[in-house]
């Protein structure tokens, strides 16, 4: 892994056990994203796009889960290998490869609790369920920057007083309506394009080098999707911040990303720079054409 | 107007903030029954706290003369069958059962809770040994223990409190675990922990204290009126609970049955019928509402 990369993972391997049997979720994915890069992904239901950035968010508690592949997270020149010592916490039985979850869990959050938030940090595809019901938003961007701030040495902590200010400056950059009566709102008294824009807030009030994006416009209008896709794009300009961007919508893709991998199976079928999917639809593989077809994309700079 | 409005956006909302505003929203929207229980809970409440200030010397108060008077100005609820206030007497009856009802809910609530979320959230063979004894103790008939306890221990009410306290923390330990095992998978619990925030801290603040409050409360109350049921039934039996000349809402029912008159026996009864129910109905109310709020 070169310097160059924020996170790189290679042939990531994700397993659940169900009724029916061990299924492979994700077979042996790998990409990467460099610093400040935008990269996309795409691809149906039920492909494994959620998995496999959860499994980078180190969110994964299934058993056995992650069953498999390296991923590098660099962080301030630091670079952890969240999977290297995965193969220790496998073992066979009854011929079916078997994972310890728990000491593999408490393995993680000893290497995730320095990253978690700093370094990488999400938003969900449902504003409303990934806002805590019971606090009101402003609180919630408070104990972001609360807790971005613990990782600071005592003298250097931003006071209470501070981090409220703050917290109303992050709803006036997610381009809050009335930040001062939104920080009070509870999320039910808020409409879900305004959850979305506060839960942007919450993410980036972390300051992470990454943000993991899950279709964080699906369910929305299509007012608010475009609103939603120009704020991230500038926010995360501002912030220089990585974004692995996942969605269905291949417009958004477009208007977004600077590279984009399809996904299909558990499997990426291929890895083009978003301009590539623009000019030379035609040439992409023929899962890539099926959906830039169905977004009605194709042609119009081939022909 | 400026410093007005900063003064308005800096401005904390502090636990005691959100649980009034939390009982303020239910009380506007609550039914009749729910205002009329609050009231009495209070009413209960404050009885409970001022009842150790006010002295009361029950073989004082005892006057032949003036045995089974009805209601008038000197004496609101009349006298017994010994002449004794029945209104003073059931005031300081309270005080057989508040505390030791406070101190078991509060017990029960606080164990019950951290029990219940440590199991939740850590599972594994410690969560599932844990539910185990929970479950274990859970299947025994807790009012057969009770009078077994007193049969066996000098009988005291703390002690009787403590007995029921520790008889209702399986229960309530169960009741939070399914609350914390199916919290675990909520979206916002994940971007909790993705946004780096301590475990302990996601554990009893945003878990315990946020999700399960409502819940808490509800069992607390329930603890408190077991309690209340409890006292007041080995009173009225006679051997383990408050022992006459001392007054408690039990004895004085027993006690007015060889009374001449119906309503020494009747308002006691009632009191004891009211509270609970009161009781039930109020921490069933306050549950309702923060569910309601969720969604
Ligand atoms: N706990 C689990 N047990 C078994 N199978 C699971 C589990 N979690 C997810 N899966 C399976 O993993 C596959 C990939 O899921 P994933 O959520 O990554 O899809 P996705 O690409 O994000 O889809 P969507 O666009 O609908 O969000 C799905 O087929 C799903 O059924
Ligand atoms: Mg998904």
């Amino acid at each position: 892994m070169s310097e160059q990369t924020l996170v790189d993972v290679q042939d990531l391997v994700i397993e659940f056990d169900t009724p029916k049997g061990r299924v492979r979720v994700v077979d042996g994915v790998s990409f990467s994203v460099s610093p400040g890069e935008v990269l996309g992904i795409l691809g149906e239901s039920g492909s494994g796009k959620t998995m496999s950035t959860q499994a980078i968010l180190g969110l994964i508690g299934g058993y056995p889960g992650v069953m498999g592949g390296q991923i590098n997270l660099n962080d301030q020149g630091v670079t952890y290998e969240l999977l290297k010592d995965l193969p220790s916490f496998i073992s066979e039985r009854r011929g079916q490869p078997e994972k310890n979850e728990r000491a593999w869990r408490k393995h993680r959050y000893a290497q995730m609790k320095k990253l978690w938030g700093r370094a990488i940090t999400s938003i969900f595809q449902n504003p409303r369920r990934s806002l805590d019901p019971l606090m009101t938003v402003g609180q919630q961007v408070k104990e972001s920057i609360q807790a971005r701030e613990s990782h600071k040495d005592a003298l250097e902590r931003l006071n209470d007083q501070a981090q409220t200010e703050e917290a109303l400056e992050w709803l006036a950059k997610v381009q809050m309506v009335d930040p001062a009566r939104v920080y009070h709102s509870y999320p039910h008294e808020l409409s879900g394009g305004m959850c979305q824009r506060a839960m942007i807030a919450v993410a980036l009030a972390c300051k992470p080098s990454i943000l993991v994006a899950d279709e964080p416009t699906t369910g929305l209008d299509a007012t608010v999707r475009a609103q939603i896709v120009h704020l991230l794009q500038d926010l995360i300009k501002a912030e220089q911040c990585a974004m692995l961007y996942i969605t269905h919508d291949i417009r958004e893709m477009l208007y977004l990303a600077d590279r984009v991998i399809v996904m299909r199976h558990g499997k990426v079928l291929e890895q083009v720079s978003a301009n590539d999917l623009k000019e030379h639809a035609l040439e992409r593989h023929e899962y890539t054409q099926v959906l830039l077809d169905a977004a009605g994309m194709i042609g119009a700079h081939d022909e | 107007m400026t410093g007005q409005s900063t003064g308005q956006s800096t401005r904390q909302s502090t636990w005691y903030s959100t649980w009034y505003s939390t009982w303020h929203s239910a009380w506007k929207e609550q039914p009749l029954s729910f205002k009329l229980s609050s009231i009495i809970v209070v009413l209960v409440l404050c009885f409970g706290v001022i009842n150790p200030f006010i002295s009361y010397d029950p073989v004082l108060d005892v006057e032949l003369s003036r045995r089974d008077l009805a209601p008038s100005w000197e004496y609101w609820m009349g006298t017994d069958g010994q002449g004794r206030s029945v209104a003073l007497r059931l005031f300081k009856g309270i005080e057989a059962f508040f505390f030791p009802g406070l101190i078991a809910g509060l017990f029960a609530a606080f164990v019950g809770g951290v029990l219940g979320a440590l199991c939740g959230y850590f599972g594994g063979w410690i969560g599932r040994s844990l539910s185990a004894v929970l479950e274990l103790i859970d299947t025994l008939p807790r009012m057969v223990f009770l009078v077994l306890i007193c049969t066996i221990f000098p009988p005291s009410i703390l002690l009787i409190s403590i007995i029921s306290s520790v008889l209702f923390i399986p229960s309530i330990a169960t009741i939070i675990r399914r609350k914390v095992e199916a919290l675990g998978a909520e979206d916002y619990i994940l971007a909790h922990v993705a946004h780096g925030f301590h475990p302990l801290k996601i554990i009893s603040y945003h878990i315990l204290w946020l999700q399960c409050r409502a819940l808490l409360t509800r069992q607390m109350i329930f603890v408190f009126s077991y309690v209340l049921f409890i006292e007041t039934a080995l009173s009225y039996l006679g051997d383990y609970g408050v022992q006459e000349p001392y007054p408690s809402w039990g004895n004085m029912v027993a006690q007015s049955r060889i009374s001449a008159v119906a309503w020494p026996w009747a308002l006691p009864a009632l009191a004891i019928i009211i509270t609970i129910a009161a009781l039930l109905a109020f921490g069933d109310g306050i549950a309702r509402r923060e569910e309601e709020v969720k969604r």
